[in-house]
């Protein structure tokens, strides 16, 4: 038992973990925002794209979000901080988990906003255009607040997924919360680093799996 | 009598299948107009067709003397000024009933939303609901949803309204109720255009039936000559299985 809750290694472990906490949540959220507005911005050109010349722009926006949900997040990542440079673009790790995360988040919460706007009855749209809104106004007034309403849960999983996914952020030298836990680790030969990562890392994200949970009731899927 | 509005030959093929023929009919100022026939018939898609949800593929809609655009902001321009009711309501389920109203006055009519709120206060008082302004549509029985959706209409001060089976979707003890609000806006001489398949309604409040079938209008005239003296085979078969 000791060796896992080694309390010399875990206080020795402790301050850098601290730190990673900043880095993690930092990173999590500023991924998570980027991804979740990548995904409306695209939904919304999506919805809004009408007559010939822009067919193709719909078309794109599918593909990409067929292929950044087939691709695993690791593998993009480690494109991005391993191989891009030889394309000349030098990311940070953290820069690099950012755009990983938000690029496969943006993915998912694009297809989650399309299918929450398709869902939305045809009846909806005639309606307000109708009264003479405009395109843009009927989707901004009338169908985008009854598409998000059915998205809230969805994409509340898909945003734990990512937050979570920050870990991943530790293979490129992101001194995250796993990244610290595993130096104090490789300099100590204990576990208990590991463990006491593990533990902030429930103790991060349990809160916002129990707001999902509580979302869910709050916004039933229909 | 000068129109509100003029359909001049329209026709609407869906892949292949004829849905409007030829069709010509005018609504003029103050006038109620009953579209009857079968289910099928095309009495939607006339309607549709008048502010272009459909797209009409033939013909031309006439609005207050000018071609209805093709799109943009002057075919929004002239949708705010033609009213539609649906059979199925269609209210914003996210919006109370003042909303509801408000929401096309202050958005595509450019009122301020004090004005627009009165705008609305007003058309819902007009249908009987000045009581019930902060009442989400869930808690309305279908009548009454209807009639938000009628004063949604109204709240722009249309010159005409144009109403898609307006008492279909509704339980029998509710249809009195939308369709004195026909009535009182009759009254008050508001164009209308009404696909119905209340017959007595017709009867009682058009000044004149269109009766379509397959797409055309076969008979069209004063109530009592068109559903006393039916003189195509099929308006008297339509009307004898009433």
């Amino acid at each position: 038992m000791r060796i896992f809750f080694d309390p010399e290694v875990l206080a020795a472990a402790w301050p850098g973990i601290r730190s990673g906490i900043d880095v993690t949540l930092g990173l999590a959220l500023s991924s998570i925002a980027a991804g979740v507005a990548l995904g409306l911005v695209l939904a919304t050109v999506r919805a809004l794209i009408r007559g010939a010349p822009l067919r193709p722009v719909g078309g794109l926006i599918a593909a990409y979000a067929d292929v950044f949900r087939a691709m695993p997040p690791l593998v993009l990542l480690v494109v991005l901080y391993f191989a891009a440079p030889f394309a000349g673009v030098e990311l940070s790790g953290f820069m690099a988990a950012f755009v990983a995360l938000g690029l496969v988040l943006g993915a998912s919460a694009e297809e989650i906003f399309w299918a929450g706007i398709t869902s939305v009855n045809r009846g909806q749209w005639e309606a307000a255009l109708s009264t003479g809104l405009s395109r843009g106004e009927a989707f901004r007034r009338v169908v985008l607040p009854q598409a998000v309403r059915l998205t809230i849960p969805p994409l509340t999983n898909r945003a734990i997924a990512t937050g979570k996914n920050t870990a991943l952020a530790s293979v490129v030298a992101v001194p995250e919360v796993l990244n610290q836990a595993a130096s104090v680790q490789a300099q100590t030969a204990s576990p208990a680093p590991l463990l006491l990562a593990a533990g902030v890392y429930v103790a991060l994200f349990l809160p916002l799996v129990r707001a999902g949970r509580w979302l869910e009731t709050r916004f039933p899927t229909r | 009598m000068s129109s509100v509005l003029e359909l001049r030959g329209v026709g609407k093929t869906f892949a292949r299948v004829p849905a409007l023929r030829d069709i010509h009919l005018a609504v003029g100022t103050s006038e109620l107009v009953g579209l009857i026939g079968p289910s099928g018939s095309g009495k939607s898609t006339l309607l549709r067709c008048c502010n272009r949800l459909t797209e009409p593929d033939a013909g031309e809609v006439v609005f207050e003397g000018n071609p209805v655009p093709a799109g943009g902001a002057e075919l929004a321009s002239v949708r705010r000024r033609m009213g539609m009711v649906f059979q199925a309501f269609n209210l914003y389920p996210h919006l109370n009933a003042l909303q509801n109203a408000a929401l096309a006055p202050r958005r595509a009519a450019g009122l301020s939303q004090g004005e627009a709120e009165t705008a609305a206060r007003e058309a819902l008082e007009r249908v009987g609901l000045g009581d019930r302004t902060t009442a989400m549509p869930d808690e309305l029985s279908g009548g009454q949803q209807q009639r938000v959706a009628i004063a949604r209409a109204l709240a722009l001060r249309p010159r005409i309204l144009l109403l898609d089976e307006p008492t279909s979707a509704l339980d029998p003890e509710l249809v009195g109720s939308v369709l004195r609000v026909i009535r009182s806006l009759k009254e008050d001489g508001v164009a209308m255009l009404i696909a119905t398949h209340e017959i007595a309604f017709a009867r009682e409040a058009a000044d004149r039936i269109a009766f379509l079938a397959d797409g055309e209008i076969l008979e069209c005239g004063p109530p009592g000559e068109i559903l006393d003296r039916p003189k195509s085979g099929r308006l008297q078969t339509f009307l004898s299985r009433l």
